[in-house]
């Protein structure tokens, strides 16, 4: 017991100790200015989180791109990889703040609410998440409005299938992804209206097996063309393998299946970065729900490959400019979800708050929104 | 005298804080049977262990005509054509005897198959072994291992064999024709060493007997120039009385009826075939068999381990067949069951004395909790009663020797006060000093009026301790006979089988 | 040339001095590693100590500082999977189940966690803690069964439980338990307040429980007739047959409690650290609890250091990545190779080098 006794002794003393020398040098909290005039770029200290690893060519690695943009820019960033939608994200957060991370970017659905509880207990520190709706007085939303090119992207699919039916493997049953299987499948539509889209989903945002899995099962079905709303290359490698057709995601990945690459709806992330980035050094920063649009340049089209049907530059071209002049917008009625209800009528368009909570599927996609009871 | 073939020289190996051999010297002479004889732990194994490469000794030379060598593994004491014949075989079952013998060998069973076969048919009959190479090893009886096992080493090209206690595990006759093979090969210039503690078997076998005690080697002396009773004196380290009590047999009522007891195999076969007796108050019953013939199954059954097909057990008027040995224990029967095995049954070996001491009794009570103050009263009774050498009652069973790991068992049992002693093979592996002290203690209980099972395998010792002994065969029940009359020829007859012979002779 | 001998009889101290000295060999071994991928094994074993006890200015809450809360979150979960599978693996019953008795002990204190709402904090917290106990210990107690009526080696069944853990709280938090405020996102609802571990020290009173737990597993053990029953068919089954134990019995019993506790763990994470259950609450603890175990020896009180140091190896591993923007996959190549190592380490406390050189000069 004595031995017991002298050894926790000794454990505390060295503890006690090696607290005590951590102290002194401790000196300045980076981070901590409580008034909203502004911060030194170099005094930013920007942590990101991203759900897979920024290798995964996909997701992660377009918000990477736009760390790397912050970086050519001067700013200093750090970064944590693989941070899952539990607890973990949380433990993630304050991991970055403990490292003096002044400004927090979390960039997955599944980390707002975690990432807006530390957002409480950190005044001083600001928080950006990407895709949710989450805000607080210190902590923006944003997104882009990726649906307007998925559209696009669709009427690249919608012209390229010759068996008319469409695979899309999809992450999550959330609003966000499937207004953008919507948006596709209404872009095939309208160049190829016979065109059915398959939605299958994975329950993952980044799970190699899963995904490709998911393609292979929709290009056994018979697709002949297959888009994707989840973070790794599988699809577009299942397509390559089968001799069918891809349209990628977040990022341009010609390279790994040069032969079934169509395009990919693309994120650039950094010109949102750079603005905000740009808004805390001025001291005018405020917390904001955003977004953007195509044409502030955060969602893009891939340069469309020798992949794609002839006549499709010219259809897509002719698309963007009609949504660039505001002459027509995606989810312009009439709608009729694919159960036969009319869910929009004739003359009239959805609102971002019908948007941003869309769990219905468009006339001509097979498959089901789970439902959430 | 004749230049040695090998020699030992000051060999000293030490286990932690264990001197296994202090400066042992022994010399191995061609066309020579030497015997080793000592007492258990007097370091034969580990000598011979380093004469095979198993060991390396932390000191000292192994001469090899005259020539230093060393061994770093059995492959070197292999080429020094040494081989080594353990008291546990090792041999792969499902393999044919010619499988085991040339295995692990360069020029394996895919080629010259045939030529095999009549290699080892000639090695064998050269020295009159006899063996089918074919024979899968688990169809095999022991002494059929055993013929295998020596070939192996013969077709090595081993000069010197070393047999650690061969005989243990054969009947009288297959003794016989085992030396006669070993005269054989002495005749053929081989060396051949045999570790035994049996003296009549030095006696009849050996040339020359070598004696360790304690570690140490206490003399080399021509087997002619000695008796029994010099070689057990220098063995023990003083004056030992080699026979064994017989105490008179008193009361005589019965205690225990085995009536059509029948125990069968999960595969259908009969390992007991409707065995009846008694056993009497105060009496011990010897029980003669080869290995495999019944006779553990027969006192598992009993101690309530082992399901039995027919037959009931009337222990003091009560049919305690199919009981559980908790539902035996509850019926206020006390048994003790002493099992060949003590390691594997009776006793945890990683244990220490006192854990051991009360696992019969550790239920006392209704606490939940332990109470290992009992047990550690107990357990230094014990330990002073049968004179146990061990450092503490705290020191682990396992690491005790072969005779004081019996004695705890032993002790615990008897603590007890059983009515009942169910035992076999108590004093395997115990030298003789030890042996006798066990005798003793089963002497002291048949006085005292408790019925004893005693199943040996030393038919002198079972001649010489029983009132009673009754042969086993194949599961079946050869005959009881008056352990005052009978002789081992007899005995063994019966115990191959032979029924009829005994008949004709008697 | 060398051999290897295997060591016989050492004192206490002997064999604690070649523990450690094992283990300063075992990092000296793992920075050689380090080094030749590139990294500088003193800055790398710094930063570990540094993230996982030292205090820094930028986290700070009250209570515990910082890194050394994480730490200790780490651990909590750690030690009683430990001391769990410790029960069933002193009866040498391979329990490799830990993962799923965690996720089914979760699953029965999330279960009346969402059910329960209006009991009070002090109800509805024992009640969840002694489902989770019953729910792990149900999970554990299938594969005795199993080995007891069919001889199924429970290495496999309890394996294979895992999954159907795992799978049946996919199903739910997908599906029947998924809450319908998350707009479509595939997660359960989140505990009520009156689910949550209370905090003291800022650290959620897991860490008690822990420590009570670790007590009481040294006495079950070391001190009970329960125990001795454990240790004796650990040991030798026959002999406890022998002895008149009822062997299906007590293997019933141990694996309740071994599964049981491990449960216990699952609802600790599920309440104090996640406040909702998910299909990743665990992440894979449930299986280096085994590790832990057998470093600890299946001791109770050497579990807690173990697992205190293992976490403080997960906990620097994390730091590692954050600090030096070392990748996720580097950082935990580096946490394997210091395990390998110091696992590694075990087999020369059992065995020594003996150099043939030494043997000819004793001659």
């Amino acid at each position: 017991m004595k031995k017991v006794f002298t050894l926790l002794l000794v454990l505390t003393l060295v503890f006690t100790t090696l607290v005590g020398c951590k102290k002194e040098d401790g000196t300045d909290k980076p981070g901590t200015t409580s008034d909203n005039k502004g911060i030194a770029k170099e005094d930013l200290l920007i942590g990101f989180l991203y759900v897979g690893p920024i290798g995964d060519q996909g997701y992660s690695y377009a918000h990477d791109l736009g760390r790397l943009d912050l970086e050519a820019a001067g700013y200093k960033t750090k970064y944590v990889e693989n941070v899952p939608e539990t607890a973990d994200c949380e433990k993630s957060i304050r991991d970055l703040i403990d490292q003096g991370c002044n400004v927090i970017i979390a960039t997955s659905f599944g980390h707002m609410d975690w990432t807006y509880n530390v957002s409480l207990e950190y005044p001083d520190v600001k928080f950006f998440h990407c895709s949710g709706y989450q805000t607080g007085d210190n902590m923006s939303a944003f997104f882009g409005r990726m649906y307007q090119i998925r559209f696009l992207s669709g009427i690249a699919a919608g012209l390229k299938t010759e068996t008319n039916k469409i695979g899309y493997v999809a992450a999550m049953p959330l609003a966000e992804v499937v207004r953008g299987a919507n948006a596709f499948a209404l872009g095939v539509q309208s160049v190829n209206p016979d065109a059915t889209v398959e939605v299958k989903w994975t329950n993952s945002w980044y799970d190699p097996a899963a995904e490709k899995a998911a393609a292979v099962e929709l290009l056994n079905s018979g697709a002949d063309v297959l888009a994707q709303h989840c973070d790794t290359t599988g699809p577009q490698i299942a397509a390559e393998e089968k001799g069918a057709f891809a349209v990628g995601y977040n990022a341009n990945t010609f390279d790994v299946a040069p032969g079934a690459f169509l395009t990919a709806p693309l994120w650039n992330w950094g010109v949102y970065y750079l603005a905000q980035m740009q808004q805390i050094v001025d001291g005018t920063w405020e917390a904001s729900n955003y977004w953007g649009s195509m044409d502030t340049g955060i969602v893009s089209l891939a340069d469309l490959t020798n992949n794609c049907a002839p006549g499709t530059k010219e259809a897509i071209e002719a698309a963007y400019n009609a949504i660039a002049a505001g002459e027509y917008d995606v989810f312009d009625g009439p709608l009729t979800n694919n159960e036969g209800i009319e869910m929009v009528p004739e003359g009239s368009t959805m609102s971002d708050a019908d948007l941003l909570a869309m769990v219905w599927f468009v006339d001509g996609i097979i498959g089901s929104v789970p439902k959430s009871n | 005298m004749k230049e040695s073939y090998i020699e030992l020289c000051d060999i000293t190996k030490v286990f932690g804080p264990v001197i296994a051999n202090n400066n042992v010297n022994l010399s191995i002479n061609k066309g020579e049977i030497l015997a080793i004889l000592g007492e258990n732990g007097s370091g034969k194994s580990t000598l011979m262990n380093m004469l095979s490469g198993i060991y390396r000794p932390d000191s000292g030379s192994i001469r090899i005509n005259g020539k230093p060598t060393l061994f770093r593994s059995p492959k070197d004491a292999i080429s020094a054509k040494i081989g080594m014949v353990h008291q546990h075989f090792k041999l792969v079952e499902v393999f044919s005897a010619k499988e085991n013998i040339t295995n692990g060998l360069k020029n394996g069973f895919i080629y010259k198959n045939k030529q095999l076969s009549k290699e080892i048919l000639a090695l064998a009959n050269r020295y009159g072994l006899s063996i089918d190479p074919e024979k899968k090893v688990y169809d095999m009886s022991v002494s059929e291992k055993q013929t295998v096992e020596i070939l192996k080493v013969l077709y090595r090209g081993a000069d010197v064999l070393i047999l650690d206690e061969p005989t243990a595990v054969l009947t009288p006759q297959e003794i016989k024709k085992l030396f006669m093979i070993l005269q054989n090969m002495k005749k053929d210039g081989r060396a051949i060493v045999i570790i035994t503690h049996k003296l009549n078997e030095v006696m009849e076998i050996s040339d020359r007997v070598t004696i360790l005690r304690k570690g140490e080697s206490v003399g080399s002396i021509e087997t002619c120039n000695t008796n029994p009773k010099e070689l057990t004196d220098a063995m023990v380290g003083a004056s030992v009385n080699l026979s064994i009590n017989r105490p008179e047999n008193i009361k005589g009522l019965p205690l225990m009826e085995i009536e059509n007891l029948t125990i069968t195999s999960p595969e259908k076969v009969n390992l007991l075939d409707n065995v009846s007796f008694t056993v009497k108050k105060g009496e011990i019953l010897g029980v003669a068999a080869v290995a495999g013939s019944g006779q553990k199954e027969l006192c598992e059954a009993i101690a309530g381990l082992q399901k039995v097909a027919s037959g009931n057990i009337i222990f003091n008027s009560e049919d305690i067949v199919g009981l559980s040995p908790r539902a035996i224990i509850n019926k206020g029967i006390s048994m003790s069951f002493i099992p060949e095995d003590r390691l594997g049954m009776g006793l945890i070996g990683s244990m220490n004395i006192i854990d051991n001491v009360i696992l019969k009794t550790y239920r006392a009570g209704k606490s939940p909790f332990i109470d290992r103050k009992e047990g550690k009263k107990n357990a230094l009774q014990i330990v002073k009663k049968f004179d146990i050498n061990t450092p503490s009652v705290y020191h682990q069973v396992s690491k005790l020797s072969g005779g004081n790991i019996q004695k705890v068992l032993l002790g615990r049992e008897i603590s007890l006060d059983p009515e009942l002693i169910i035992t076999a093979y108590p004093t395997r592996g115990l030298d003789i000093g030890a042996s006798h002290k066990i005798y003793d203690v089963i002497n002291d209980q048949k006085e005292k009026g408790v019925g004893i099972l005693f199943v040996g395998e030393d038919l002198d010792v079972l001649l010489e301790l029983s009132d009673r002994i009754m042969v086993l065969n194949s599961g079946r029940v050869m005959g009881i006979v008056d352990a005052h009359k009978t002789t081992k020829e007899e005995l063994g007859l019966l115990m191959m089988g032979m029924k009829q012979e005994v008949a004709q002779n008697v | 040339m060398f051999n290897l001998t295997k060591r016989t009889n050492q004192s206490k101290i002997h064999t604690l001095l070649l523990q450690l000295g094992a283990i300063v060999a075992a990092l000296v071994a793992a920075g050689i590693v380090m080094w030749a991928m590139g990294y500088n094994p003193f800055v790398i074993y710094t930063k570990i100590v540094e993230g996982s006890v030292m205090v820094s200015e930028n986290a700070k809450k009250g209570g515990v500082p910082y890194r050394l809360l994480q730490t200790i979150n780490k651990a909590i979960p750690l030690v009683i999977l430990s001391l769990g599978v410790s029960v069933a693996y002193k009866m040498k019953f391979w329990n490799i189940g830990a993962e799923g008795q965690f996720y089914i002990g979760a699953l029965f204190a999330a279960y009346v966690a969402f059910n329960f709402k209006q009991l009070p904090p002090y109800i509805l917290l024992p009640f969840m803690f002694l489902s989770a106990f019953i729910g792990g210990g149900l999970w554990g107690f299938i594969p005795a069964v199993l080995k007891n009526r069919f001889n199924a080696s429970e290495s496999l069944t309890t394996l294979m439980m895992n999954y159907i853990a795992i799978g049946i709280v996919t199903y739910l938090q997908l599906g029947p338990w998924r809450d319908p405020e998350a707009k479509g996102f595939g997660r359960m609802p989140y505990f009520t307040e009156n689910a949550i571990l209370p905090k003291v020290f800022g650290i959620h009173i897991g860490f008690i429980i822990a420590l009570i737990l670790a007590v009481i597993i040294f006495v079950l053990l070391k001190k009970t007739k329960l125990g001795y029953e454990i240790a004796v068919i650990g040991e030798n089954e026959t002999t406890a047959k022998y002895a008149g134990i009822n062997t299906a019995k007590v293997l019933f019993i141990t694996l309740f409690i071994s599964g049981g506790i491990c449960g216990i763990a699952g609802m600790i994470q599920a309440s104090g650290i996640e406040k909702t259950l998910t299909d990743q609450i665990s992440g894979g603890l449930g299986f280096t609890a085994i590790i832990t175990a057998w470093l600890a020896k299946l001791s109770a009180p050497i579990i807690l250091v173990v697992s205190f140091l293992f976490a403080m190896l997960l906990q620097g591993g994390a730091y590692l990545q954050v600090s030096m923007q070392i990748p996720a996959a580097i950082s935990e190549v580096i946490q394997g190779i210091i395990l390998f190592f110091v696992l590694g380490s075990e087999f020369f406390i059992q065995y020594k080098i003996v150099f043939s050189s030494k043997i000819k000069e004793a001659k």
